[in-house]
């Protein structure tokens, strides 16, 4: 930024103005300087910065308008040397010093502002800070304190389970119930299944996700010996994935009917994918096909020619935008949550299905939040009582970080 | 041991991330930068498992001569055209292989892009397919997502200037902003609970099949 | 077969409409345009059915865009992060002096990238998961804080009104039927049944508005490519 005004200042400095400035004499009238200058020690960092603040000149954007630049300067005492340390354009409130070479040390700062014809104000008040290292980040609070809520609620209900043993209760996810139905009946027809994770990395939550409904999958056309397809954006989910359908082969105790080439490597271009899974589901005609993962713009383009080939569909993904077209193209669709949820639903582990109670618990404290928030903005709107400042409190808390 | 191992790095490497995160000092600071620096040299490496896992299908293919092998050789011969031209791409313009005017940038823009872009665009025939569809079923949430489709469009395109799509216009503004954002909102936070649960059974190694 | 006809009718008045657009135009004399028009046909074929010509584009697409992926990353980690600040620049040697620190910073990455290539061996095989941990366990670290941002404190927060109005009343609503909709603990019945049930009332008229929100930019994406057609190929328009 401040290159920037840098080269814009130049610019204004064309020849020609040079010229004129040089042959009429002008009458030089210094803009007013900038007012209150704070400097404090900028906040959560580690340390050898300083920020300043302080009110625009009267002159800048009012008055005589004629302020372009705010010219600041640092003194390691009181009475000077002040050097110039950098410069930030008009209507600008603040400036950053990064450049302070020792923390816990007294430095003093004046700025000066600055007209198009170079001339520069009187100087404002002098501020003085020391800057600090930081080891906590005070604008984090509400990811710690929201965090560690969340993460109490798991290890709460994890624990149960494990030491009480209570039973958990999951609600029916119906696109998970399909995934038997859609692969016996690619059996009965004789066609192979086909399973796209999409166009996500292995580090994607929602592809790890699938990669757990994928081993579902492939249990049962290990069992129903039928053929699983699957194509690959990302070579780390090729392996991975090739691990885990070699895993549930064996526990089917079909080891031999693994095919490893079928699980293989296409292109990490977005539509260069699409175009040749569109590819194999025209030349393969799955019976089933199971989108499952991350999917951008691509997703209707497979999911339009995977119906055109008469598949059915049981689609899951945590890309919102991408959601309405499984829903109007798939069979089944796994909504956001849902496919999270598919690993403690699929495996009935009491320790999985222990966080899915925690992220429940936590979803009736966002609730709370919302619902209580709401009051106290209304009670805030009327004038009652503190409530007001409360709201706002609240609000602010959200943005920080 | 080959459980162990793995799983402790998952666990060492995501909590190292997330107590860095609340300390803004060095070199904590720095932990995240390096992290997704260093991903990017190992997926490099991952790159080379998926080439080889590519050719060495597209390979037999022609070896075997089976149905379609020469679509096999034209993938096969492109692949090895385009590295190339992009090694010498990078030789040329010291490093910055897609500089205009670099062979690599030539294939870019005369195949890749219009390839790209026509895949993109096979989308109009798509969406209008998929919203034909949508139109026939005759269950309640089909409906309410044909009536909703059916507002945002013609408020987007108004048809004829009257006062009707001028009421609609700000309708369908309006049902973006409310019920729409009101959905979006309710399964985002619930995507954020999903995903903070499953990062950590997969930092606490609960969740590991991605090992198997 | 009533579908089939109709599309063979419609190839042919498009390809007598092209041909009358290549006579009557000024079509590019430039062999790059050609060959980008072609595979841009090739593509659209597919709409017809599978053929020679899709079939063609589909591989030339995935070996180009192999290649041209492979190259890049060549260049963006194994030259740019590897090869040159080992080997070239010396990145580690600071003011004459050798910094470990520095040092393990590049080699650390690249031995866990070798290890990547364990899976071509029989017995060590196993090692591939230690480079997957190392990035899977970060990335599942870094994920958490801008999720919570963006979908947790932000979302939470717009949500929160001073007045209750109609609107505001509807937001609420909206949200936390959608959040009722996500409660997998427990069986949906009576209140929380309905109120899941107007969450997924919520969720479709979102996906609704979603998809109408997004179809003129699907349609745009046609003419864009109509207009490269019929402008930059045939030079029909000008």
């Amino acid at each position: 930024m401040n290159v920037l005004l840098a080269f814009l200042f130049l610019i204004q400095q064309s020849p020609d103005s040079l010229q004129s400035d040089t042959t009429k004499v002008i009458e030089v009238v210094r803009p007013a300087p900038p007012t209150d200058v704070i400097a404090m020690d900028t906040p959560n960092d580690e340390g050898e910065s300083i920020a300043l603040q302080w009110t625009i000149s009267k002159d800048d954007g009012d008055g005589l308008n004629s302020v372009i630049l705010y010219n600041v300067f640092r003194a390691p005492s009181k009475e000077g040397p002040f050097d110039y340390i950098g410069t930030v354009g008009a209507g600008r409130t603040g400036y950053d010093d990064q450049d302070v070479e020792k923390d816990k040390v007294t430095y003093y700062y004046k700025v000066k502002s600055q007209t198009k014809d170079k001339v520069e104000s009187e100087a404002s008040n002098v501020a003085s800070a020391q800057s600090f290292p930081q080891w906590f980040h005070h604008g984090r609070w509400n990811y710690l304190i929201f965090g560690v809520l969340f993460t109490f609620f798991f290890a709460f209900y994890l624990s149960r389970a494990k030491v009480k043993g209570t039973k958990l209760f999951i609600r029916k996810i119906a696109g998970l119930d399909a995934v038997e139905e859609a692969v016996g009946r690619s059996t009965e027809m004789g066609k192979p299944v086909l399973f796209c994770p999409g166009i996500g990395y292995l580090y994607h939550i929602a592809t790890i996700a699938a990669l757990t409904i994928l081993g579902k999958i492939a249990k049962k056309t290990a069992e129903y010996e039928t053929r699983l397809i699957m194509p690959n954006y990302d070579p780390l989910v090729m392996t991975a994935a090739q691990e885990i359908v070699k895993q549930s082969y064996t526990e089917a105790g079909r080891p031999d009917n693994f095919n490893e080439k079928d699980i293989f490597y296409l292109t990490q271009d977005q539509f260069g994918f699409a175009a040749g899974v569109d590819g194999i589901m025209i030349r393969e005609k799955p019976g089933a096909i199971f989108l499952q993962g991350v999917f951008y713009a691509e997703s209707l383009i497979l999911a339009e020619t995977g119906h055109s080939v008469g598949a059915i569909q049981i689609a899951g993904t945590d890309r919102v935008t991408q959601l309405p077209f499984f829903i109007s193209a798939c069979d089944y669709t796994l909504i956001g949550e849902e496919m999270f949820a598919a690993s403690s639903y699929l495996s009935r582990d009491p320790v999985m299905l222990g966080t899915i109670k925690g992220e429940d618990t936590s979803k009736v404290v966002i609730i709370a939040v919302i619902i209580i928030g709401t009051i106290m903005g209304i009670l805030g709107g009327l004038n009652i009582g503190p409530f007001g400042t409360w709201f706002l409190n609240l609000v602010n808390w959200f943005t920080r970080g | 041991m080959r459980r162990q191992i793995p799983l402790l790095l998952t666990f060492l490497t995501g909590v190292a991330i997330i107590i860095a995160f609340f300390i803004p000092h060095r070199p904590f600071n720095e932990v995240q930068d390096i992290l997704i620096d260093w991903a990017i040299i190992i997926t490099g490496f991952a790159l080379l498992l998926g080439v080889h896992s590519l050719l060495r299908k597209h390979i037999t293919h022609i070896q075997r001569k089976d149905s379609g092998w020469g679509f096999s050789l034209i993938l096969t011969f492109f692949f090895i055209g385009v590295f190339v031209a992009g090694i010498i791409s990078a030789f040329q313009y010291k490093g910055y292989s897609l500089t205009p005017g670099s062979s690599l940038y030539f294939v870019y823009d005369y195949m890749v892009i219009p390839l790209s872009a026509t895949m993109f665009a096979l989308l109009a025939f798509f969406i209008a397919s998929a919203a034909y569809r949508a139109f026939r079923a005759r269950r309640l949430n089909a409906t309410l997502l044909l009536v909703a489709a059916v507002i945002v469009m013609l408020g987007r395109v108004p048809i004829a200037e009257n006062a009707f799509f001028k009421f609609l216009t700000r309708f369908s503004d309006w049902f973006m902003f409310i019920p729409q954002m009101a959905a979006k909102r309710g399964i985002w936070i619930g995507i954020a609970l999903g995903a903070f649960a499953m990062s950590l059974r997969i930092i606490l190694g609960i969740e590991r099949t991605y090992l198997q | 077969m009533k579908e089939r006809k109709g599309l063979i009718i419609g190839s042919v008045i498009m390809i007598a409409i092209f041909v009358l657009m290549f006579i009557k135009g000024e079509p590019s004399k430039s062999i790059m345009v050609w060959i980008a028009a072609i595979l841009t046909l090739s593509i659209y074929s597919f709409l017809y059915k599978d053929n020679v010509f899709y079939k063609f584009a589909e591989h030339l697409f995935v070996g180009v865009s192999v290649g041209y992926s492979v190259s890049v990353v060549w260049q963006n980690a194994f030259i740019r992060r590897v090869f040159d600040p080992l080997f070239i620049t010396r990145t580690y040697i600071v003011n004459d002096k050798f910094s470990l620190y520095l040092f393990l910073g590049i080699v650390i990455p690249t031995l866990l990238g070798l290890l990547m290539l364990s899976i071509f061996t029989k017995k060590q095989a196993w090692l591939i998961r230690i480079p997957i941990a190392f990035v899977v366990g970060s990335y599942a670290g870094m994920g958490i804080a801008p999720s919570f941002q963006a979908n947790i404190f932000e979302q939470t927060r717009s949500t929160l009104y001073v007045t209750l109005s109609i609107s505001a009343s509807i937001m609420i609503v909206g949200v936390i039927s959608t959040l009722v909709y996500f409660f997998f603990s427990k069986e949906h019945k009576g209140l929380l049944g309905k109120t899941a049930n107007l969450g997924i009332w919520f969720i479709m008229i979102a996906f609704g508005a979603s998809f109408g929100y997004t179809v003129m930019a699907r349609i745009s994406l046609l003419i864009g490519r109509m207009q490269f057609l019929l402008h930059d190929w045939l030079g029909v328009i000008k």
